[in-house]
């Protein structure tokens, strides 16, 4: 097994607080909203995975003794890919899940005009976007929007879309725009959300 | 690819981190002179130093730095990157059939004496991308693929961003994955070249555009829409950068990494709000 101190990137001697600071870095990098419907979403999993792993591992290992008896909870979220059984495009889903993006815009594409509905406009812009086709899946995915406003999926794909518009990593400001906020700070909001959340239940599953 | 949008920010680099970056610089010129000629030297791009440093990174290949002469400045003393693969080489291939394929669509749009002058140089280029050719087959094939592609999107004028950028943020992505050791890293490997490929053809474009506008000449964002084109193409490249950042994370890189996250997170952007402004201000004079 590797050595979890090796996965975080710290040394054996580190302080708790150098730790948990390591693993909230990693778990931002690798976190899944930055890969929502990218090619790359499985690797980020596992890396994600392993660093949980590691985390947990030197938690145990620090913790033998001290006798904390919260449990983990580890919310991982399935709302990606969670309400696609029920829908008539269902075996595009799997296709776009197994990175057959070919075989899924065939079916998508032999769609009646009469049945592309909103859903359908979302697919075509998962197809685009796994292909790096970056403007048209954001055009696919506002008309999926504008027909169904109130469906989360679409809205995230929507937001994760304009949280890259605005690329702001580094902190580096990269033209003060306006135009890129429109929808409001709501993705980075989601984002700020989720991490903090997800940093609390880490103070809790130290134990497990 | 010589474009040179692939460049640090000086200014939030380490000092002894722009010196490793310099040496690169300067290791994969000597290589260039060594394969090629004194001459081939001028293709050197800061795009071929990003590969060299992408190479030599993944490889885990720079194995310290030694000290030398510059050939254009014999006064100049400068450091070399040693490298104990074949980095160097294969960047100083790839700059020499970029260079060439580079050549031949210059020619084909740009003025007499600028033609005169590529129909005298192109002779020497087409022996060396030979020489490339042969080290490096797949390089030479996968710039062709582009070439070609690049040009039958061209032809049809009303082609969108995504088709446009396409072929050469593929040509990228299939270099670059040519280095993965297994099948996870080829993919993160294309999926960052295809993004860096994509901006820097989407750069190209934002660049060239008010002259493409003068020439009449094929240019994606001649059909946008839009009534605030610079915040436009902004969301545009910085989307693709994300979408590089994303999967360079993935590549845990760690040799020049210091150099290589300066130039995702301060150098391609900063350079981005050159380009696109510099855009803005004609506007704004115009409308003056």
């Amino acid at each position: 097994m590797t050595n979890p101190y090796e996965v975080l990137g710290v040394s054996p001697s580190a302080s708790d607080e150098e730790i948990k600071k390591a693993y909230r870095e990693l778990a931002k990098k690798y976190h899944p909203d930055n890969y929502a419907g990218s090619p790359l979403a499985d690797v980020a999993e596992q890396k994600m995975k392993e660093v949980n792993e590691a985390y947990d591992e030197i938690n145990r290992m620090r913790q033998k003794g001290k006798g904390t008896g919260s449990s983990s909870s580890s919310q991982t979220s399935g709302s990606y890919s969670s309400n696609g059984s029920t829908s008539q495009f269902y075996s595009v889903r799997i296709y776009i899940q197994r990175n057959m993006i070919q075989e899924a815009e065939q079916i998508l594409d032999s769609t009646p005009e009469g049945n592309r509905t909103a859903e359908w406009h979302y697919l075509k812009g998962m197809c685009a976007f796994r292909k790096g086709w970056s403007e048209q899946a954001n055009s696919y995915f506002t008309t999926a929007c504008n027909m169904d406003p109130n469906n989360p999926e679409y809205r995230a794909a929507f937001n994760n879309m304009h949280g890259q518009q605005t690329y702001n990593y580094g902190g580096y400001n990269t033209g003060g725009s306006t135009y890129n906020n429109a929808s409001g700070c709501s993705c980075c909001d989601i984002c700020t959300a989720m991490i903090c959340a997800d940093c609390m239940c880490d103070c809790c599953r130290a134990g497990c | 690819m010589v474009f040179g949008y692939l460049q640090v920010q000086k200014s939030e680099l380490l000092v002894r981190e722009f010196d490793a970056y310099k040496a690169v610089y300067c290791g994969l010129c000597k290589q260039i002179g060594k394969d090629y000629s004194f001459l081939t030297r001028l293709s050197l791009s800061y795009d071929a130093t990003f590969y060299t440093m992408i190479l030599m990174s993944l490889e885990k290949s720079c194995t310290g730095f030694k000290g030398g002469r510059c050939k254009f400045n014999p006064l100049k003393k400068c450091k070399f990157a040693k490298c104990k693969s074949d980095s160097y080489s294969k960047a100083a291939a790839f700059s020499v059939i970029t260079a060439y394929y580079k050549l031949i669509d210059d020619k084909k749009d740009s003025g007499f004496f600028k033609r005169l002058l590529t129909g005298i140089i192109k002779p020497f280029f087409g022996h060396w991308r030979k020489k490339a050719k042969k080290l490096y087959p797949e390089l030479d094939e996968a710039v062709a693929k582009m070439m070609d592609a690049q040009f039958e999107v061209e032809q049809d004028s009303s082609s969108g961003i995504d088709a446009a950028a396409h072929p050469t943020a593929e040509m990228l992505g299939t270099v670059l994955s040519f280095e993965g050791s297994d099948d996870t890293q080829k993919r993160v490997l294309y999926e960052f070249g295809y993004h860096i490929g994509r901006w820097v053809y989407l750069m190209d474009a934002a660049d060239d555009l008010e002259k493409d506008k003068k020439h009449n000449c094929f240019n994606p964002f001649l059909n946008v829409e839009t009534d605030d084109l610079a915040q436009y193409q902004t969301s545009v490249l910085n989307q693709s950068l994300a979408r590089a950042y994303d999967a360079y994370n993935l590549l845990e890189l760690i040799d020049f990494k210091g150099i290589l996250d300066n130039m995702m997170l301060y150098g391609f952007p900063s350079k981005q709000n050159t380009v696109v402004y510099r855009l803005q201000e004609e506007e704004d004079d115009k409308s003056v």
